[in-house]
Formats: C-alpha cells, structure tokens, sequence
C-alpha cells in the first residue's frame, strides 16, 4: 500500500496545472444553459480536445491519451483547482462513451468518440419518462422496426439534461413487452425531435421534454443488441454514481473555497462544519484512489459505487448550503448560489439517494428485498 | 499509487482473524480476561513494529492495519494496540514480551492496567516507564477494558516524545473501531434478516435499510482516512498529526453510529446483558473515548485547517 505518485504523474499533473493556468477563461464563461454559454462552453471543449486533454483516459485513436485512471484523477484534480468551466459534453463523455467503448462496434466508435471528444457532437441523455422516474424500467417510449431496415421512436422523454442545445440524445426505448429484456439503447439526433425547453430553479432550460413521433433512426443508432439496453443502461448508470461522472477534485476544489470562507467568517461552528467537509472531501478522494486502483485491476464498480453517490452528493449539498448561510444576502453576487442550485439536484440524479439507499442495503449488505 | 493492502499485510490479517476464531469467541469474552494473546504473540503480532535485531517483524503501522482491525472484529479484550504500538519505545528485549498499559495526556485513567506488565504515561513534556503502580479500579462502559487509576512514585524517562505515539496510538485504535463498526453492521443485518414482524423479515423495511446503508457508508469513507493517517506517520509527512486527528473522529463517530443503529434494529434484545451483541456495543463506546474523542480530534482538524495548514498528502 502506497500514495505515492509516480515521476510520470507528476510530469503529467504539472502540465495539466501550467495548460490550465495558460488557458482557463477568465471572467468565467457564461452558463452552458444559455444559447451564447453553450457555444462558449463547446468551444472550450475544442479547446480541451486541441490539446489532447478533453478525454485523458481514452484511447489516443479516439482523441484520448490512453492514461490511466490515476491521471485521470489527477487531471480532474487540476481541472476544478484552476476553476476551469463545467463540462458540457458530460452526459456523452462520462455516460455514453463507456457504453460505446464497451458495447459499440468498431463503426460506431470510430464515428461518434471523437465529435464528442472535441464538441462536435454533445450529447443529452433521456432516460426519465413522466411516469418513469426512479421506476426506470416502466418506461413505455417505444421503437418499431421499419421494413428494410431501421426504426421509428415514439413517446415523451423529460429531464433531459442538456438537450434544450445539444445536437444528440440517447436513451432506452421498449422494442418488445418484457420489462427489463423489452428495452433497447438508442442513440438519435436531436433535430427531428421536438424539444421543449424546461427552466430549471435557476430560471435556465437546463432540461428539456422530447417528444417523439415516428423519428426515424438507422439501424447503426442501435448500441447492443435490441433487448440488450437494460443492461447497458446500468452499466453506464454503474459509472454515473461512480467516480467517472463526479471525480473528487470537484469537490476538493470546493472544500478548500469553503474552508476560506468560514476562516474568513471567524464563525467557530461555521468552521467546524466546513472542516468536517474538507476531511470528507479527503476522504472521498482517498477512497477513489482505492477504487480505481481496484478497477484497473479488472474489478466492476457495481453496486459499491451506489456507497459513493450518497456519500458526494451529500456532501456538496453541506458543502454549498454552509457557504449561502455564510454569505447570506451576498451569496447571489457569488458562484456560490449556482453552485448551491447545482448540488440540490445531486441527491436527486443518477438515482435518487433513496434508490442508492435501498442498491446498498440489498446488494452491498444482503438485506432481503 | 497502489492504495490498496499488499498481500503480505492482508495475510497477517487473515492469520490473526483465524486465530481470534478459535482462541477469542464471543463465550470467551465472559470468562477469560486475555484471550487469544497466546496465538497473537506466537505469530509475532505484538512485536510487530520492532526492528529485527531485537526480534521483531521490523514492519510499519500500515502494514499491521488489517491485523488491528480483525481485532476490533473480535472485540479482543486486553490493551493489544497499547502493546504493539508502545513496543518501540521499551527498554530492549522487553517490547513485544510485556503487555503494556498507556496513560494519556488528559486522560485521568488507564484502560487494562490490571493486565499490564509495565504503564507508558504519556505527559506533555515527554513519555514516562512506570514499573509499579498502585490500581484502583473505576467504573466504566466496557466490561473488558476496565478503567483504573494509577499511582506510583517511581518512572523512568523514556527518550521517545509523547506526541508521535500517541498519534500512533490514535490510529490504532482507529483502526480497531473501523472493525468494531464493521461486525456491529454485519450483526445487524444477520439479525434483521432473520427477525420476522408483520410476516416479514424486519430488513425488508426501508426504515430498516435506509439506517442500515448510512452504517455502510459511514465505514467505507472512515477506513481510507485510517489507512491514509498510517501511511502518513509511517512516512513522517508533515501534516502526519491533522491525518491521524482525522481518521479517529471519523472511525469513532462510524463506530458509534455502527453501535446506536445496531441497537435499535435489535430493540429490546439488545439492551440486555444476555446478548454478545453488548460486548461490541461498548467496545465502540470505550475506545471511541480512547486518546481523544471525536469530538477533541474533530477540533484539533479544525484548528490546523483553520490555522493555515490545508495541506493535502498525497
């Protein structure tokens, strides 16, 4: 057992520091839910790609570098200590790109990763339907095989984060009757699809509904096999809970803005609590260093990961909600409400924590269903 | 960056898990004051931490992290992180064959001294050997560390500072409450499998799950913090002291909500004296009042945080 960074890491960490302290925009892009922030922001992901640093772990053939996840966490690290902007290609790099090196053909991988790898193409998901929400597998949007080949999508998706802007979606669809063996995984392009915008707390379409009525897809938008999509599905939700989708240095960056608040304060009990979060934060770092050292062993995330969800959304919920009581008034004219409206929706996502709770205590602990 | 146990410090792990099993089972902890001693010294494990030439396993606190905790799973009674970390510190020959006692600083009472070969005060200005003491037993929560206050009019100086050891000390008893609260949450689920009302399995309750998975998550997120604080002192990094503060809060306050959960999914069975499920109960209890509470440890984090020093190691 050791913490110690390899020469390599650290050569790797001191570019990623002197790249983003070269690069990162200052005054801070405006909000990816804008028209005008989500140009920004996809221009700062061509940015990213241009320099080989938008997607580190991938295979260089795709745009990455092929580093290991240790950078990976390393570069995430660096990447919310500089303050560099929030990643608008997300969904499709952290959520869908798993399944597609995982489960997509040769074609399907060698067209798709690298526009999502330099901005070209961002992706929204669309898993949540109106009467399916942490019931997933209710879902009731359905495709159907049109003859010589392809298929037509019907029904409402909502909550679908970025679409308001994004050029692609992807999501499951039911292709036959069975609950879970009935759901296939679609990719699609936005444009045939009608997209209602859906503000947010903040006033923002961060969501939109989709609508679907007969879009036509080929079959090459097909991931898997038709059946398959459950499981893919829950592969990627696996790495969405787990450290791909909020690695720790997010919330590292965090903790130390917060621990400079609360010095700031002079408030002793504001200072206990945000020396609590630093610890924590600590701790969710420690612990991801353990489980990638355990993944690139070979091992799954699985259910383990559902630990990690309730332990990081938790904690940047503390994290935010302790610096509005500070800043009180003034917390507006700070990063610190946006970030506040942004952590209210982390317990709610990806599964919600009473979804997370129940996958723990009935696959971690072996509590009966 | 591996940081994850070798096998070689799992293995002692495993080799003092099986020979708790045999030598130290719950039944045990009712009529022998020192189970299990026996098989641990033959393995070596309180001799652990010294060097070689004086016939230890010359091995460093991470590596014998499993080992302490297996022991907190086994609720073993005796002061068995006290002998193996306060070893170093003894007259050569003597660490690793006598058991041995600490006094801490602001602590008015030595847990085990009954037991204790030998008593290691630990005062500010430096660490003292006390030969013969005069105990005078206090009343405590844990029926198999009792708590005695010493006497005694002669010491010896020891030349190791007080400060280091007693981190030491804080993790090892870190580590051991990381297992305390593990097997608290593994009774808890065997028992709520098995207890049925309202024809059916009581952890079929969300109510029942829910607490159950805030257990979970309280000791996966303390245990890296204790191996992190053991690497750090092995290593002498510099925020080595915050680390250690850091890791006994959280293993103690996991360990107590481990112990407060258990108890209420248990309900009246586990409030009496006939279940073992007591024995860990006040094991998490005592030794998260052992070297600093949680709530002492939670304000010395504070005040390094505060103070400037947010150093991060790695």
């Amino acid at each position: 057992m050791d913490l110690d960074f390899s020469p390599a890491e650290r050569d790797f960490r001191a570019e990623v520091r002197d790249w983003l302290s070269a690069n990162v925009p200052d005054p801070p892009l405006p909000s990816m839910d804008t028209a005008e922030g989500f140009q920004a922001h996809r221009a700062w992901e061509a940015r990213l790609a241009a320099a080989r640093l938008s997607v580190v772990s991938w295979p260089e053939e795709y745009g990455g570098r092929g580093v290991s996840l240790i950078d990976w966490l390393i570069f995430e690290e660096e990447y919310w200590a500089a303050g560099a902007p929030a990643r608008v290609t997300q969904n499709g790099i952290f959520l869908l790109a798993p399944c597609l090196l995982r489960f997509g053909t040769p074609g399907q991988r060698a067209r798709w990763l690298p526009r999502m790898a330099s901005g070209a193409d961002v992706w929204a998901q669309a898993w949540s339907e109106p009467e399916a929400g942490s019931d997933l597998a209710a879902l009731t949007s359905r495709a159907e095989p049109v003859p010589g080949g392809g298929w037509r999508l019907y029904g409402h998706k909502t909550w679908s984060s970025r679409a308001a802007h994004a050029t692609h979606g992807f999501g499951l669809f039911r292709t036959s009757g069975a609950r879970h063996k009935g759901l296939t995984y679609f990719m699609f392009p936005l444009d045939e699809v009608a997209v209602r915008p859906v503000a947010q707390l903040d006033g923002l379409p961060g969501f939109a509904e989709l609508h679907f009525d007969g879009v036509r897809v080929e079959e090459s938008m097909v991931l898997g096999e038709a059946g398959q999509g459950w499981s893919i599905a829950m592969a990627t939700t696996s790495s969405e809970r787990g450290l791909t989708l909020r690695s720790p240095g997010r919330f590292l960056a965090t903790a130390d803005r917060l621990l400079a608040l609360a010095r700031e304060s002079g408030d002793p009990a504001a200072a206990d609590r945000a020396a609590r979060c630093w610890t924590e934060a600590e701790a969710y770092r420690l612990h991801t260093y353990a489980t990638a050292r355990r993944i690139m062993a070979g091992e799954a995330a699985g259910a383990a990961s559902s630990l990690g969800k309730i332990f990081w959304s938790e904690l940047d919920l503390r994290m935010h909600a302790l610096a509005l009581e500070l800043l009180g008034e003034r917390a507006g004219e700070t990063p610190w409400l946006d970030g506040f409206l942004f952590a209210l929706a982390g317990p709610i996502y990806a599964g919600t924590n009473e979804i997370q709770r129940t996958i723990v205590a009935e696959r971690v602990l072996g509590l009966p269903r | 960056m591996n940081f994850a146990f070798t096998d070689e410090q799992l293995a002692l792990g495993a080799a003092v898990r099986d020979v708790l099993r045999d030598a130290c089972p719950p039944a045990a902890l009712r009529t022998e004051r020192r189970p299990g001693w026996r098989g641990l010294a033959e393995l070596g494990f309180f001799a652990a931490l010294l060097p070689p030439e004086h016939d230890g396993l010359g091995l460093g606190l991470t590596d014998v992290l499993p080992a302490l905790e297996e022991t907190g799973r086994a609720c073993l009674p005796g002061p068995v992180a006290e002998t193996a970390v306060a070893a170093p510190l003894l007259p050569k020959a003597a660490g690793g064959e006598l058991c041995v006692s600490v006094v801490a600083p602001g602590q008015a009472y030595a847990a085990d001294a009954d037991l204790a070969d030998l008593l290691v005060v630990l005062r500010p200005d430096g660490a003292r050997l006390v030969q013969a003491a005069e105990l005078t037993p206090r009343p405590g929560i844990d029926p198999c560390r009792p708590l005695f206050a010493v006497a005694y009019d002669a010491y010896e100086p020891l030349e190791a500072p007080a400060g280091p050891v007693l981190h030491r000390l804080a993790v090892a008893t870190a580590a051991q409450l990381v297992g305390v609260a593990k097997e608290l949450l593994a009774r808890s689920v065997a028992y709520a499998r098995v207890r049925t009302q309202f024809g059916a399995p009581i952890g079929s309750f969300q109510a029942v799950k829910h607490r159950l998975a805030d257990v979970a998550v309280a000791v996966e997120f303390a245990a890296p913090l204790v191996w992190r604080a053991a690497l750090a002192l092995d290593a002498g990094a510099p925020a080595a002291g915050r680390d250690a503060s850091a890791a006994k809060a959280a293993a103690g306050e996991a360990a107590a909500l481990a112990a407060g959960s258990a108890l209420q999914v248990h309900g009246a069975v586990g409030y009496t004296d006939e279940l073992d499920l007591r024995f860990w109960l006040a094991r998490a209890w005592s030794l998260g009042a052992a070297y600093g509470t949680s709530a002492v440890h939670r304000e010395r984090v504070r005040a390094a945080l505060l103070g400037g020093d947010a150093r991060r190691w790695p």
